[in-house]
Parts: structure tokens; C-alpha cells; sequence
């Protein structure tokens, strides 16, 4: 399941073969991936390779071996590097502030650096993003101020600054109330433009609610890519409901209403099989991978 | 690019002109400019310096502002997000580099805050916008270093390092001679200009001075792009600024290193001093004068003035007060000539009237006629004790001996009815604080004394003794004793017409200098003062050391 190819002629994402090493840890291993407009989830566990896998298409690391092309572009030209950073919206997985800065110096120094030189356009989109994460009472707050929230929703109206096509955000959800993590869903919906959005985050339910296309990235290879749908039925037949606990299933846990639920292996005596959701396919898929 | 840039630029220099650190280096830079123009007699040639010496402080903290800002994404985490925007590192220095513009009104704002000062402060001769456009270089060259150095160190310790290193290199002890001038020449001749009679024709040179100033920013800036460019072609067109901005300050340094021009009439005129000076006769005093410096003659005829209006004889002989150029030439004015040279410049400023015969009349240096506050009522005070001194015919000097040549220990007064009288005339003409006149008597188990004839004299000097007077080698000034201040602080509790009859009625015998301390006292109706002895001393008298002469 390494190459996963999808409809080329809405294909905005392309890479190829795409390898990464830190030293003797391998990042990214020949990953091979194709990517639609619209939202991507990209799941999988620490060091799995999503932060890497991120930060090469948002231009800012390198690849050792493969090719990559974002939009159509080549991130090795220059010129064409600097296309793709003028459509780009990105959210590191952990962005430092300027913590001296106010909110609204920090998304007009933001904002100039992404080339949005006129003062009307740039306070103009300054005030849509403040408003679509809801900080639009706080454009005077110091940013040292803000709660960890507060920031990680900053540092997700940063990204949006200046409507990208591309939008790459790193565990966007990190830090988010449920209310907060609802408004994000929301937020990702409702833009304009039909954006490639790549998110990763640890959070499967996120995936299920708002991605049309999820990525499983184990141990930097891509071990799934499909819709969410097809990702839970991969654990059809492999997920089970028990009165007790047995221990032949690889997970076990209890369930809220009292029952038993058990993930892969083999179901103790009487268990019943139930509809399996993207967070059992996700466990049952890093159990194979030894993740 | 260039919207970007220009946008960047207004950020940072928005930035940086509300940071609390350029503030704060504006305000210690204003202050520094102050103390360093107010106390001395406002000389542009000078002053200009002086402003240049308290831009310095501003780029201090400009340095490091800039630096703070340089460093800022890398320190704060950022980095990886900087990196995703169109905007390259490259564009951010430029953009940072030009945002040091905001500086510029921090500077423009104390470079006109000191001018207006200085010219209400009575300033003698023009400004020289050449020498105040340095200090405004200076800053911008100070930040272009600091964002060279938070460009490849965001630590902020880098740049306050930076700003030890500029304040290092801005002084001229660690350094040999012309290194100093080479760096920062203002540091080194400031004090020097201070003594000139007027400005010396093209120097320091103001210009060279800039365009090494000029080089330093142009340097600065190409080695913090070439930390950021990526470009082959632009890391070329940044090594040739660099090699142009280095040849620049070599070519302006050079010129720096020249030796001072005119040297030769500048000691003329400080050793023959009449070639150069103009005299004025009020009231049966001379006063001599460079050119320009007529704005203080007021206020030298208040203090001699107040004296001799109060003496109840005529003048029988002629008084003359008189400006003091150069007295000797440093290592710094007389770079690159030769030591011959030199030497011999300084044996005719030793035949100078102020050094060759110091008790004709009362001198003082060019530097000490400060416009207002405690140091110019000093130098009222000095001149009105000398002329004083002079009136009652106290030596104003006290010649070294011929055989020694080493510094004579000044004459005392000792229980001389004339010492108190002298004080009395100069307190009464010059008002000095009472608190900063009883200030000179010690307290406690301190005490200052002097030697004659193997006893211990108490002594009295006044705090702000030494404004206004000539420091020179081989003579000093009189040492007035605590008891002679003591009588003098009693007389002027009584009433002055009392004791101006009192003094006219033997005023011959006021001035011999046997007539002592109790017999003024007496004819005044006063008790005379007790002086403390000074603590652990016995009444003996002491051994061999330097005794001081009595005053005859």
C-alpha cells in the first residue's frame, strides 16, 4: 500500500518516492503520496514522519532522494519555491511567538513577510482572521498574555493570512478546548477557494469529522491513504464487544457503556462484532506496523 | 521586493523607535550630552564633539536594540515559520537594515536638543554640521553592527557584547596613540579641543570622520546580508561593497591619522597670547581675551568687580585678568611630528606670560567659564578669592625653586589678619552657598592640614576650588588655613559697613603680613574662633617631611 494514487487531474499534492534521514533515523522512507484539493489528515504516531513529511512541503527542509511538486510546482526551483511559499499558509507543529508583540503587530509583521504590502489589504485581512478564530477582542493583547489556546489559535490565523491555496498545519488542534476544536472544524469548512489543507494530528475523531482524505503515516511510511470510511472498514471484522476482558485481543478496553471492546487478535468467547470506527483501524494498523 | 522591504522597514523602525531600550538610550544619551556640555564654557569646536560622545551612548543601545530585533525569529522559535514565507531571509536583514531609519529621529531629536542648549548657554564660535552628522552615522552604523551580529547570534548577550566592544573601542587608554583617533577621534581630542582658543581650520576632520563612519554602516550591512543571501550574484555584489566600504574607512582613517594642520599658530598664539588676544580696560582692570569669548566679560568683571568695590584703597597697581590657551601639548594633538619638533613647541608655551610669570596676573583656562549653575559660581568664587588674594597682596602663586624644579608646596597664610580679610571680600562679592563653603572645613575625624614651620596647620578649601584656575606644573595657588576661614565666616555675620570701617581705618597695617588673626578680631569686637586640634596628633612638633612656605 506505498503508492496510493488518486484522480491526477485534481491532484494538487505530488510526491514521489520522498526520503529524509536525521542521522541514522530514517524520517521518511520512499514515501509515495498524491494528494486531491480539499482536507487531508495526515494520522500517525510520534516520529512517525508527519512533521517532516509537513515541513517538506512547506518548503522550509529538504528531502534527501524523491520529488515532490506542490501546485504543479518544483520546490527545488527557486522561483517556483517562492510561488509556492506566496500560495502557502503554514502552522509548525511548535511555533515560538514574538511574545513582546501585540496580536495585531504580530499578524501585521506576519502579514508583510507574506508580501501583503498595501496597509488597507493587510488590516482588512488582519480583522478576518482575528475574527474566524474568534480573537478579535484581543488585537491589542500581548501575545505573553494569551492563553496556550489563545496562541495556537493565533498561530492558525497567521496561516490563514492572505487566503492560501495551500494550508499545511501541524497538529492544528494541540492545545484546543472542545468548543475551540469544534470552531476550528468549522473554520476549515467554510474556506472560500476550495484550499489544499494537510493537517496531522494524534486526534482520529478530527480526522472522521473533517477529512475527506486520510493519510496513515507509520514509522515514515504511508501504510494508509484512502477516505475515512475506507480507512474504518480495513478493521471490519477485527473489532468486538465482550462482558469480559480477553486476553488473546492485541487492545482492551472498557467502553462507557460498561462493555468490553477489543481491537485485533483473537475476541474472547461470546464477543460480538461490532462496526469498527478510524480510530480502531489506526490502532489496529500501528499494531501491525510495530508502532 | 522592494514594497516588502520598504514595509519591513516601517515595522521594525516602528519597533524600534518605541522600544524601551532606544528610550532609555535616548535618555542616558541626553544626559550624557548634558554633563558633557554644561559644566565647561560652551566652545562649539567642542561641543559639536561633545554631542558627537553622547550619540555614542544612543548607538550603544541602538546596537543592541538591533541586534534583539536581527535575532528575534530564531530566538523566539520561529524560524521554521520565517522560513515559509515568500519574504527570504535576505529581503527580512534588508528590510531590518533599513528600519534602523527609525533611529534617525531619536538622533536628529538629541543632536537639536544639545544644539539648542548650547546656544543658550551663550556658545561661542558656529556648529559644524559635518561634526553633528557623525554622531547621527554613528547610530546608524551602530545598528547596522547590531543587526550583523543578531543576524549570525540572536543570544541577547551578543549584543550587549557588542555594545562592550564599541564602548571599549571608543576609549583611547587601552589603545596605543592613533589607534584611539583612528576608531572614534573624538574621544581623544574632546578634551584637547575644550583648551583651543578657537577652532582649528580643518580638524578634526569632520569628513573623513563620516565617511569612515559611512564605510563602518556599509560594511556592517553587507556582511549581515551576506549571513542571510543565498545568491551567488548577490554574495558578489555584497563582497564588492565590502571591499569598497573597507578601502572607504582605510582612506578615511588615513586621513584621520594625518597630524593636526596649523599646530605651529595654534602655539603661537597660546605662548604669545597678546599677538592674539583682545584687551579691554574696565574699572582699572584688564581684561585679555581670544576673539569671540567677549560674552563672558560680564560676568569676570561681576566677580573682580564685587571684590574691588569693597577694598578701601585705590589701585596702586595694575590688575589684569587674562584668557589661558594650551599650557602644554599632548600625545594626541602632536601625533606625527616629530619629538624635536615638539619639544620645542613646548619650551615656547612654557615662556608663556601664564606659565613664565603666573603671579602678574590672574589666568584662566578657556575651558573654565562655564554658563550657569554650581560650576560657574565656582569659577565666580576662584576669581573673586584671587582677585582678593590680590587686593591684600597674598602671592597669587607660589614659585618652585630654581634648583629644584619640582612642584612647590603652596604658601599659608598662617594667622594672617589678611587671609580672612580676602575671604570676607570674596564671600561677600560672590555669594557662594554658605553650606558649600562650610563643606570645606572636615568633619568628624577627617581633617586637611598643612606644615609650617614643623606644626600642623589646619587648612580650609573651598569644594569647588580648582574651576576657573590654570593647572599647572611647578607653582600653586595659596592654602587658606581653617582659621583664617573660620574669621572670615564670623566677620560677615556682622554688619558690612562696620567692617568696611574697621578695614579702612588701617588698612596699610591689614596688609602686612605680621598683622595676625586675634588683632583683627579684636578691632572687629570679636572673639576669634576656635579651631579644633586635629585628632591623633600630639602638640609637639613633627618630623622631617615637605613643609609648606609662609605666605609673605
Amino acid at each position: 500500500m506505498d503508492k496510493m494514487t488518486m484522480n491526477v487531474s485534481t491532484t494538487a499534492v505530488h510526491i514521489d518516492g520522498l526520503s529524509r534521514r536525521y542521522g541514522a533515523t530514517r524520517a521518511l522512507d520512499a514515501v509515495d503520496l498524491a494528494l486531491d484539493r480539499g482536507i487531508t489528515g495526515l494520522l500517525g504516531p510520534n516520529g512517525a514522519g508527519k512533521t517532516t513529511l509537513l515541513s517538506i512541503l512547506a518548503t522550509v527542509n529538504e528531502p534527501d532522494a524523491g520529488r515532490v511538486s506542490v501546485l504543479g510546482l518544483d520546490p527545488k526551483d527557486a522561483a517556483e519555491r517562492l510561488e509556492i511559499r506566496r500560495r502557502l499558509g503554514y502552522l509548525p507543529q511548535e511555533l515560538g511567538y514574538h511574545r513582546h508583540f501585540t496580536v495585531a503587530a504580530f499578524l501585521d509583521y506576519v502579514a508583510i513577510l507574506k508580501e501583503i504590502t498595501d496597509r488597507r489589504r493587510r488590516a482588512g485581512e488582519i480583522a478576518r482572521v482575528l475574527a474566524a478564530i474568534g480573537l478579535e477582542d484581543r488585537a491589542r493583547t500581548r501575545i505573553r498574555a494569551l492563553s496556550g489556546g489563545m496562541r495556537q489559535r493565533l498561530g492558525i490565523a497567521q496561516a490563514l493570512l492572505g487566503q492560501p491555496e495551500l494550508l499545511i498545519l501541524d497538529e492544528p488542534t494541540a492545545g484546543l478546548d472542545p468548543v475551540q476544536r469544534l470552531r476550528f472544524r468549522e473554520l476549515l469548512s467554510d474556506l472560500p477557494g476550495d484550499p489544499v489543507i494537510v493537517l496531522s494530528t494524534h486526534q482520529a475523531d478530527d480526522i472522521a469529522a473533517i477529512c475527506p482524505t486520510v493519510v496513515v503515516l507509520l514509522q515514515g511510511r504511508v501504510q494508509f491513504a484512502g477516505t475515512p470510511s475506507e480507512l474504518a472498514a480495513t478493521a471490519s471484522g477485527h473489532v468486538w464487544a465482550a462482558n469480559e476482558r480477553g486476553p488473546g485481543a492485541h487492545l482492551s478496553w472498557r467502553s462507557s457503556d460498561g462493555r468490553w471492546r477489543h481491537v485485533g487478535g483473537q475476541p474472547p468467547a461470546g464477543a460480538d462484532v461490532v462496526p469498527p470506527t478510524v480510530e480502531d483501524s489506526y490502532l489496529l494498523l500501528s499494531h501491525a506496523a510495530g508502532a | 521586493m522592494t514594497r516588502t522591504v520598504l514595509g519591513l522597514a516601517r515595522a521594525e523602525a516602528s519597533l524600534l523607535v518605541r522600544s524601551v531600550l532606544a528610550l532609555a538610550g535616548l535618555l542616558a544619551a541626553g544626559l550624557v550630552t548634558w554633563f558633557g556640555i554644561h559644566p565647561v564654557e560652551p566652545l562649539w569646536w567642542h561641543a559639536a564633539w561633545q554631542i558627537g560622545f553622547g550619540q555614542l551612548v544612543l548607538g550603544l543601545a541602538v546596537l543592541v536594540a538591533a541586534q534583539l530585533a536581527a535575532g528575534r525569529a530564531r530566538r523566539d522559535g520561529m524560524a521554521g515559520l520565517y522560513a515559509s514565507f515568500p519574504a527570504t531571509a535576505g529581503i527580512r536583514t534588508l528590510g531590518q537594515l533599513a528600519g534602523i531609519a527609525g533611529a534617525i529621529p531619536a538622533s536628529l531629536l538629541l543632536i537639536g536638543a544639545a544644539a539648542v542648549s548650547v546656544h543658550l548657554l551663550g556658545v561661542v564660535g558656529t556648529p559644524s554640521v559635518t561634526v553633528l552628522a557623525g554622531g547621527l552615522l554613528l547610530v546608524i552604523a551602530a545598528g547596522a553592527a547590531g543587526i550583523a551580529i543578531g543576524t549570525r547570534f540572536p543570544h541577547p548577550m551578543a549584543g550587549v557584547l557588542g555594545a562592550l566592544a564599541l564602548l571599549l573601542s571608543s576609549g583611547t587608554t587601552h589603545l596605543v596613540s592613533g589607534g584611539g583617533i583612528w576608531l572614534v577621534p573624538w574621544e581623544g581630542l574632546q578634551d584637547d579641543l575644550g583648551f583651543l582658543p578657537g577652532p582649528l581650520a580643518g580638524y578634526p576632520p569632520a569628513g573623513a570622520h563620516g565617511a569612515e563612519l559611512a564605510g563602518l554602516a556599509v560594511l556592517a550591512g553587507a556582511a549581515a546580508l551576506a549571513i542571510t543571501v543565498r545568491s551567488a550574484r548577490a554574495r558578489a555584489g555584497l563582497a564588492t561593497a565590502g571591499v569598497l566600504a573597507v578601502t572607504l574607512i582605510c582612506l578615511a582613517g588615513a586621513v584621520q591619522l594625518r597630524p593636526v594642520p596649523n599646530l605651529n599658530r595654534l602655539v603661537t598664539d597660546s605662548a604669545n597670547p597678546a599677538s592674539a588676544q583682545r584687551c579691554t580696560t574696565s574699572s582699572g582692570v584688564r581684561y585679555c581675551l581670544y576673539p569671540g569669548f567677549g560674552s563672558v566679560l560680564p560676568s569676570l568683571e561681576a566677580a573682580v568687580h564685587g571684590v574691588l568695590a569693597r577694598v578701601p584703597a585705590r589701585l596702586d597697581r595694575p590688575l589684569t585678568v587674562s584668557q589661558v590657551g594650551l599650557t602644554s601639548l599632548d600625545a594626541t594633538l602632536t601625533h606625527g611630528y616629530p619629538k624635536r619638533q615638539v619639544s620645542r613647541w613646548n619650551a615656547e608655551l612654557r615662556r608663556a606670560p601664564a606659565i613664565a610669570s603666573p603671579e602678574s596676573a590672574i589666568y584662566f583656562p578657556i575651558w573654565a567659564w562655564p554658563a550657569f549653575g554650581g560650576p560657574l559660581a565656582d569659577a565666580h568664587f576662584n576669581l573673586a578669592l584671587a582677585t582678593a588674594d590680590w587686593a591684600v597682596r597674598i602671592p597669587l602663586v607660589t614659585i618652585a625653586s630654581s634648583q629644584s624644579g619640582q612642584p612647590s608646596q603652596p604658601c599659608v597664610p598662617v594667622n594672617q589678619a589678611r587671609e580672612a580679610i580676602a575671604l570676607w571680600l570674596a564671600i561677600l562679592a560672590a555669594r557662594p552657598p554658605a553650606g558649600e563653603l562650610q563643606a570645606g572645613v572636615p568633619a568628624g575625624n577627617g581633617f586637611t592640614a598643612a606644615v609650617v614651620d614643623h606644626k600642623v596647620i589646619p587648612t580650609w578649601s573651598y569644594p569647588g576650588q580648582g574651576a576657573g584656575q590654570v593647572d599647572q606644573i611647578g607653582f600653586s595657588p595659596p592654602q587658606n588655613t581653617e582659621a583664617g576661614y573660620l574669621l572670615a565666616r564670623a566677620m560677615t555675620t556682622l554688619p558690612e559697613p562696620k567692617v568696611a570701617r574697621v578695614l579702612a581705618a588701617g588698612w596699610v597695617t591689614w596688609l602686612n603680613w605680621h598683622t595676625t588673626d586675634a588683632q583683627l578680631a579684636a578691632a572687629l569686637g570679636i572673639k576669634m574662633p576656635g579651631v579644633p586640634r586635629p585628632p591623633l596628633l600630639g602638640t609637639g612638633p613633627i618630623g622631617n617631611g615637605p613643609e609648606n612656605p609662609v605666605c609673605t
